[in-house]
């Protein structure tokens, strides 16, 4: 017998049978679209992220942190520095150049970011802050500026970029590029003493002062210009500004009695001893000024290297200067399993419908089968040896998988497409540019046909083997 | 005159069924010869053994025990593959109740025998329509078989036995179903058959059938006694 014959006389007997074989499609159907769609998700997911990540450069990123115990990529980048005692060796301007002459390393970022502004002021509104960023603007730290500008090298002080959430928040939602230019105040905690903050001289003491304490508890308003909108996928609510700022920002000026002020001090109390009666000292200070960020470091560093090869080389390498380094392709490699482990689940879930589905199929063809035990009976008396019989059943049970998994395609081709039209105008409002994110390649279209085609046809294999070893005769006699 | 070589030679043919503890022997050590162009009729009473025999000899049924030559060749030795082959290719079968795929048109059930011997789809179908005219239905090829009358249903049978050209049509009560008139028809058409050279073996209740054919098998009990012209 031809296979195309098996092919027609299949398709016939699926065929006679309408409304049970579209059922037990149904089943296959199900099964398909869901396997179809979860497995479109989870790639077209994870290529869109590795897209994300080729266009930042990133896997060309050393992270380094001051401290030694991390190894993870991001916690590197975002670990704030704060108080470096044990295990912990400060980012200094000095590091920074040892850093710098480590072979393959092109460039370094320098990043310092701190909680010294706690609100964003536009018009009437006021806003939190979480976060401000400074860095050095040489081009290795790249943000997806959706107006203005970023923050470039001849940024000194004055100047941001925001996040488009606050942009949207500013009444700028649509029309970013009209925020930029515009002044907005910052706040600052209530413990500033950088540049702008009032600083007072202690209260005058009678007596001897040391005259270390802090008179001055009130935010201090900087004003700044907007030259930016970013993207926020990778941190709201935040600001960030040039490095030069940051280390303004971060001075502490106090009032402090330098050896000068405590001569004249002495001076003024030997005076006073000798003459009876009230003396009126006035308690000479000097208002001073302390590179807080030269001093505590930089909370992390970002290197270039010439080659995404060399990356792994490179963190070694600072890690023996006593810092925490980590390239990003082990936390990629990290991701990129969380994706494999989603595809795993949710293809799963997939995979039981069309186990049911595959039941289905059996329970199907059984019937069928004892339905056309009379049928069978002829064909073997008419000349069809028992692997004709067993060829066709497994083909018709084959073409019922194959049917649900072309059904299934495109049902889950048709919902890919409108999930998409979803989540593109969901980036599109994160600023992202719009990409189907969910993808249907080739071969995922081959595979689920073929799969579904194969789990029929597994599903058909002991139906068919019933069918074939059938007694001829007592098929006949079949009533 | 040379003596013709026997198409089909039975030697102590047995059947034996067990049911539960008791054997039943459905044919008891059978011998016979059926020659080339031979028209044998098959009676006796009901449970004797007659579609056992005939389907024995059609190669749908083997035997306990015994042999059933064929042109040389024992069918008890062939394998499922050749033993189907020899269906397809020498055995015509026509049934009591037809037997047909109602919903199919009578030109898709006479051409299922030539579906399996690999014949290409125009060919077949030519024979189809050939062999429905050889019984009188040329008019009548766009039916499908459940549009027809039990008398033509039975023609379709015959013309679907017809359609590889078999040396024996084996026919199990081919009139059991149908009125007498009808009954006729259908055996003058497998008289034509015969007379154009195929062999028949015929199972019949109708003494006036039997008594017409070259050969007259009758079977008690599963044991023959031959009454031969
Ligand atoms: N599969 C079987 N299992 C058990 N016994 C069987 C089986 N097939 C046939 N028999 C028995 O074998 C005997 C012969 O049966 P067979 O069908 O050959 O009779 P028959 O002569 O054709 O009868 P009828 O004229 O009623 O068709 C019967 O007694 C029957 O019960
Ligand atoms: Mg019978």
């Amino acid at each position: 017998m031809h296979f195309s014959d098996y092919v027609i006389l299949a398709f016939r007997n699926i065929w006679r049978a309408k409304l049970r074989s579209a059922l037990t499609i149904f089943a296959v159907v199900i099964g398909a679209t869901s396997v179809t769609i979860m497995l479109a998700l989870v790639t077209g997911a994870k290529s869109f992220f590795l897209d994300q990540v080729q266009a930042n450069g990133t896997l060309q990123q050393v992270a380094i942190s001051p401290q030694q115990d991390i190894t993870n990529f991001n916690d590197a980048q975002h670990n704030s520095g704060g108080n470096c005692s044990t295990n912990c060796t400060k980012l200094t301007d000095l590091v920074v150049d040892k850093v710098k002459a480590i072979p393959h390393v092109t460039g370094v970022a320098r990043v310092a970011g701190q909680g010294m502004l706690a609100a964003i002021a536009y018009g009437n509104q006021n806003l939190s802050l979480n976060q401000t960023t400074a860095y050095d603007a040489n081009g290795i730290i790249v943000n997806n500026v959706l107006a203005g500008r970023d923050i470039q090298t001849s940024d000194t002080t004055g100047v941001l970029t925001i996040t488009s959430d606050y942009a949207d928040k500013f009444g700028f939602k649509g029309n970013y590029g009209g925020i930029i230019g515009k002044s907005v105040k910052l706040l600052t905690q209530d413990f500033y003493s950088g540049v702008g903050a009032n600083i007072q001289p202690p209260q005058q003491c009678n007596g001897p002062c040391n005259g270390n304490n802090q008179p001055n508890n009130k935010p201090t308003t900087l004003t700044g210009t907007i030259v930016g909108v970013i993207d926020t996928s990778n941190n709201s609510q935040s600001v960030r500004i040039p490095i030069e700022w940051m280390r303004e920002m971060q001075e502490n000026q106090m009032y402090q009695v330098t050896p000068a002020d405590q001569a004249a001090n002495a001076a003024q109390q030997a005076k006073c001893q000798r003459i009876a009666g009230p003396c009126n000292i006035t308690q000479h200070m000097t208002l001073t000024t302390t590179d807080m960020l030269a001093q505590n470091g930089y909370s992390s560093l970002i290197a270039k290297v010439d080659n995404s090869k060399n990356a792994a080389s490179v963190a070694t390498a600072v890690k023996k200067l006593g810092l925490g380094a980590a390239d990003a392709e082990a936390s990629i490699k990290q991701q990129l399993t969380i994706f494999n482990v989603i595809g795993l689940v949710l293809g799963g879930i997939g995979g039981i419908a069309l186990a049911v589905a595959a039941v289905g199929v059996v329970n199907t063809m059984v019937m069928a089968i004892l339905e056309r035990t009379r049928e069978i009976g002829v064909m073997r008396a008419v000349g069809a040896k028992r692997s004709t019989v067993r060829t066709l059943f497994t083909i018709e049970a084959a073409l019922l998988g194959f049917w649900g998994g072309v059904v299934g395609i495109a049902v889950g081709f048709g919902l890919t497409r409108i999930a998409n039209i979803f989540v593109n105008k969901q980036l599109v409002s994160q600023g992202v540019k719009a990409h189907d994110i969910i993808s249907l390649p080739p071969w995922l279209i081959l595979a689920v046909v073929g799969i579904a085609t194969l789990i029929g046809m597994l599903a058909g294999l002991y139906p068919a083997a019933r069918a074939a070893k059938l007694n001829p005769v007592e098929a006949l006699r079949y009533e | 005159m040379p003596i013709p070589t026997p198409v089909i030679e039975l030697r102590g043919v047995t059947k034996t069924y067990k049911l539960g503890g008791e054997t039943l022997n459905a044919l008891d050590n059978v011998s016979l010869v059926i020659q080339p162009g031979d028209y044998v009729t098959l009676t006796g009473p009901s449970g004797s053994g007659k579609s056992t025999l005939a389907n024995i000899i059609g190669g749908l049924d083997q035997p306990t025990s015994g042999t059933v030559i064929v042109d040389g060749n024992d069918l008890s030795q062939l394998r499922d593959a050749q033993l189907s082959e020899y269906r397809n290719h020498h055995i015509g079968f026509v049934f009591q109740s037809f037997n047909l795929q109602g919903n199919n048109t009578i030109v898709e059930n006479v051409m299922l025998p030539l579906v399996f011997s690999k014949v290409g789809r125009k060919a077949r179908k030519a024979r189809a329509i050939e062999c429905l005219q050889a019984v009188g239905l040329g008019d009548h090829l766009k039916h499908t078989a459940n549009q027809l009358s039990g008398g033509q249903r039975q023609r379709v049978a015959i013309a679907r036995a017809l359609a590889v050209r078999p040396s024996i049509i084996i026919a199990d009560e081919p009139t059991g179903n149908l009125d007498s008139a009808k009954g006729k028809e259908i055996m003058a058409l497998i008289n034509d058959l015969n007379t154009q050279g195929i062999t028949i073996l015929i199972i019949t209740h109708d003494q006036e059938v039997a008594r017409k054919a070259k050969h007259m098998i009758e079977i008690r009990d599963g044991k023959l006694s031959e009454h031969g012209a």
